[in-house]
C-alpha cells in the first residue's frame, strides 16, 4: 500500500498539469511526459518512481515521466483491453511502455500491439542474450531477473552441497535442517520440487506451450523421492507458507538450508535479516528462475520517448540500479556490468534451469500435495 | 405475501401502499440473496452433474472428486476438527455463559467485559498471535520449557492448531447466544425449583437445559457452520495436509486450476453444512412456534 500512495499522488498530479502545461513545454522545450505501466510488488514500484524513472529524466530532460503502479499485476488485463480497443479503434495510446506477465504480451501479438524490437531500433538490445530476446518472440526485452538459489548457513555448514544429489544427501544426514516453502504458496519451493523432477525428465520438454497429462508418469521417481525426504525435513516435513516465512527460518537459524530467491535472499542479507554467515549458491543442474520483461506498444503517442527509455534502461548505468535496489540480475550480459557487481553475484549469477509451463505448474502442486504432503 | 391476510382489515387504499413499502424494503436483500447466493449455488450444483459436452446427468464428477484418497482424508478432517472444535468451544462457554448469569460482583462484570474482547480482534491477527504463542519457540514452549518439560508437542500447523484458534476466536460468540438464552429464563422459576430442594445440578438439568435448548442449538449448528466454512484460520494456523476444506477449494481453484473440482467439493461441502442447517431451521421455527 506504502507504493500506492505516491502512484495516486502523481496521477492527481498529472491529470491538473497535464492540460496546462502542454500547450506550453510543447512550444518551448518539446517536453513529453511518459507514462510507463508498472506491474510489481512495492521495491519494484520504489525501485521505477525512486531510481529508474528520476534518473532518466536528469538525463533526458526534455522528457517528464508518469508512473502508474499495478501492484502485484491488478488491473493488467484492464490495460490490455484498453490497449486492443485503441488499436482498433485507430487512436494512438498514452502506455508508453509496459512491464508486465509473458500471458499479455502474448495476448497482445496476434492484435499487432507490440514493437519489434531491434538493435536498430533499439542499439542497447545488442548487450541483452539474443535467446532472450528470441523467448520473448522479439517483443520484449528483459530488464531484470531473479532465480531460485541455495542459501546456507556457513557457521553450521562447512562443505555445502554443490549438486542436487549433494543436496538431497545433506538433507538426508542433516534431518530437521532443511525446508522448502508450500509449491502451492511460493516459486521458491516449486523450483525445489521442479529439480527433483528435472532429474528424472529434460526440462525443455515441460517448458514449452505443449501440454500432454500422460506425460507426467515420467515424474513418479521424483514424488518418491520427496516423499522418502519428508522425514528429513524441518519439523518432520513440514513447509511454510511462501518465500518470506522460510527465509525467517534460515535468519532465526532454525534451519540452515533451503531454496531462495536470488533478489529476496540478497535483499534479506542486505538488510540483516538473516545472519552474515548465510551465504548463496548455485547448485547443478541448476533450480528454475526467470526475468521480467518491458514491452512497448506500437502505436503509442510518445514512441520515440518510450525507444529512449528502453535505451537508456539497459544501459550498464540504469542496469546497476536494479541490482543495488532489488538485488536483481541484470536484463543485459553480466560482461557489462563492472567487476565489483560480477563479483558480488559470482556465486548466484549462472545459467538458470526453465519454468515449467502454467498448466504443468498447477499439476506439480497438486501432484505434490497428493503424493507428498498427503504422503499417499 | 400471505402476510396481508393477517393484517387486520385495513382500508384498501392503506394496506397496498403497506405492502408495497413492505416488499419494496425486502426486495433488495431478496434479490441479492438470489443473485448472489441461491442462482451460483443452483448453477453450480447444476455444473457438476452435467457430463462435459453438456447434456444429460452425471455423477462422473463426485466419482472423480471421492476417489481422490487426499480429498476424503480432508472431508473427514474438516468434519473431525469442526466437531471437536465445537465441542470444546460449548463446554467451555456454558459455564462461562452461566457464571455470567448468576454472579452479581465485580469479578463477574470485569468477565464480562474480558470474554467479547476476542470478537474484536480481526481473525488475521488473532491467527497470527495465536502461531506466536504456540509455536516451537513461542510463549507457551518457553513457559514448559523453564518448569522442566523438555517434550515439546506440535501446536501450530496442524489440527490442533486449527482447533486452538477456533475456540479462542468462538467462544465470545458462543457465550453471548447462550447468553441470551439464559438471560430470558424467568428468576422465579428457578427460585421455584429450589424452594422445593432442587441443587444446583438438578436445577441446571432440569430447569435450565431445557429451558435453553433452542438457542443451545442455535450456537451449536451456527458455531458448526461458520468453523465447518472457515478459511483464514485453516490456511494460516493449518499444516501441508490435511487440510481444511476451505483452503482445498482455494487450492483446487487457483493453484491446480480445476475448477470442476473445486466446484464439486463446493456442493459436497454444501451438502454437509445443509444437514447442520435443517438443524437451524428446525430449531428456530420450534422457537416460533413456542412463542405463540
Amino acid at each position: 500500500m506504502r507504493g500506492l500512495v505516491p502512484v495516486l499522488l502523481a496521477l492527481a498530479v498529472a491529470v491538473v498539469l497535464v492540460p496546462t502545461s502542454m500547450p506550453r513545454s510543447a512550444g518551448a522545450a518539446g517536453e513529453v511526459t511518459l507514462n510507463v505501466y508498472i506491474n510489481g510488488d512495492t521495491n519494484i514500484l520504489d525501485l521505477w518512481s525512486k531510481s529508474i524513472l528520476p534518473t532518466f529524466t536528469k538525463h533526458y530532460p526534455q522528457y517528464r515521466a508518469n508512473m502508474v503502479g499495478l501492484m502485484h499485476g491488478n488491473g493488467g488485463q484492464g490495460v490490455l483491453d484498453k490497449l486492443i480497443a485503441a488499436k482498433r479503434a485507430g487512436r494512438t495510446t498514452d502506455v508508453d511502455l509496459w512491464e508486465t506477465e509473458p500471458s499479455m504480451v502474448e495476448q497482445g501479438i496476434p492484435e499487432g500491439l507490440w514493437v519489434k524490437l531491434s538493435d536498430k531500433l533499439v542499439p542497447n538490445i545488442a548487450k541483452v542474450a539474443a535467446e532472450k530476446i528470441a523467448a520473448t518472440g522479439g517483443y520484449s526485452a528483459p530488464y531484470r531477473g531473479s532465480s531460485v538459489i541455495i542459501g546456507y548457513n556457513s557457521a553450521f555448514v562447512k562443505n555445502p552441497p554443490k549438486t542436487f544429489d549433494d543436496l538431497v544427501a545433506w538433507i538426508k544426514a542433516n534431518p530437521g535442517k532443511f525446508t522448502y516453502c508450500d509449491p502451492n504458496t511460493g516459486g521458491s519451493g516449486q523450483a525445489f520440487v521442479s529439480a527433483a523432477i528435472y532429474k528424472f525428465v529434460n526440462p525443455d520438454k515441460f517448458a514449452g506451450n505443449a501440454y500432454d497429462p500422460k506425460e507426467e508418469t515420467a515424474w513418479e521417481p521424483a514424488w518418491k523421492l520427496l516423499h522418502d525426504l519428508q522425514p528429513a525435513v524441518y519439523n518432520n516435513g513440514f513447509h511454510p507458507n511462501g518465500n518470506v516465512a522460510v527465509l525467517q527460518l534460515l535468519g532465526q537459524q532454525n534451519i540452515y538450508v533451503a531454496p531462495v530467491w536470488s533478489d529476496m535472499g540478497l535483499d534479506f542479507y542486505k538488510r540483516g535479516l538473516v545472519p552474515k554467515t548465510v551465504k548463496y549458491e548455485q547448485i547443478t543442474p541448476p533450480l528454475f528462475g526467470g526475468d521480467s520483461t518491458v514491452t512497448l506498444p506500437s502505436f503509442s503517442a510518445h514512441l520515440e520517448g518510450a525507444l529512449t527509455l528502453l535505451n537508456w534502461l539497459l544501459t550498464p548505468e540504469a542496469q546497476a540500479l536494479v541490482i543495488r535496489d532489488v538485488s536483481g540480475y541484470p536484463g543485459v550480459d553480466w560482461k557489462y556490468m563492472p567487476d565489483s557487481v560480477r563479483k558480488q553475484f559470482a556465486d548466484v549469477a549462472k545459467p538458470y534451469a526453465p519454468l515449467p509451463n502454467a498448466k504443468y505448474l498447477a499439476d506439480i502442486k497438486r501432484l505434490w500435495h497428493d503424493r507428498v504432503a498427503a504422503g499417499q | 405475501m400471505s402476510d396481508a391476510a393477517l393484517i387486520p382489515r385495513p382500508r384498501r387504499g392503506v394496506g397496498l401502499r403497506q405492502g408495497a413499502l413492505g416488499l419494496a424494503l425486502v426486495l433488495p436483500p431478496l434479490l441479492v440473496l438470489a443473485f448472489l447466493v441461491a442462482v451460483p449455488a443452483v448453477t453450480a450444483v447444476i455444473e457438476t452433474l452435467t457430463p462435459e459436452g453438456g447434456g444429460g446427468l452425471t455423477f462422473a464428477n463426485y466419482a472423480r472428486v471421492l476417489a481422490v484418497r487426499t480429498l476424503r482424508a480432508d472431508i473427514a478432517f474438516t468434519v473431525g476438527i469442526t466437531l471437536l472444535s465445537v465441542a470444546v468451544v460449548f463446554a467451555l462457554s456454558y459455564p462461562l455463559a452461566l457464571y455470567l448469569r448468576f454472579s452479581r460482583g465485580g469479578a463477574a462484570r470485569v468477565l464480562g467485559v474480558l470474554f467479547v474482547v476476542p470478537l474484536f480482534v480481526p481473525v488475521v491477527i488473532a491467527s497470527f498471535a495465536m502461531i506466536t504463542f504456540l509455536v516451537n519457540h513461542g510463549f507457551v514452549s518457553t513457559m514448559l520449557y523453564q518448569a522442566g518439560v523438555r517434550a515439546f508437542p506440535r501446536l501450530v500447523y496442524n489440527g490442533t492448531g486449527i482447533m486452538l484458534t477456533q475456540v479462542w476466536v468462538n467462544i465470545p460468540f458462543a457465550v453471548l447466544i447462550l447468553g441470551a438464552g439464559l438471560q430470558a429464563i424467568d428468576d422465579a422459576l428457578i427460585d421455584g425449583a429450589r424452594d422445593v430442594g432442587a441443587g444446583p445440578v438438578r436445577t441446571f438439568l432440569s430447569i435450565i437445559l431445557p429451558l435453553n435448548a433452542v438457542p443451545t442449538m442455535i450456537a451449536l449448528t451456527l458455531l458448526f457452520i461458520g468453523v465447518f466454512g472457515s478459511f483464514t484460520i485453516p490456511y494460516l494456523v493449518g499444516g501441508n495436509a490435511p487440510a481444511m476444506l476451505g483452503v482445498t477449494m482455494t487450492n483446487y481453484l487457483t493453484q491446480y486450476l480445476q475448477r470442476a473440482e473445486a466446484v464439486t467439493i463446493a456442493v459436497l461441502a454444501f451438502v454437509i453444512a445443509s444437514v447442520v442447517g435443517a438443524v437451524y431451521v428446525a430449531s428456530v421455527s420450534r422457537r416460533e412456534r413456542g412463542a405463540m
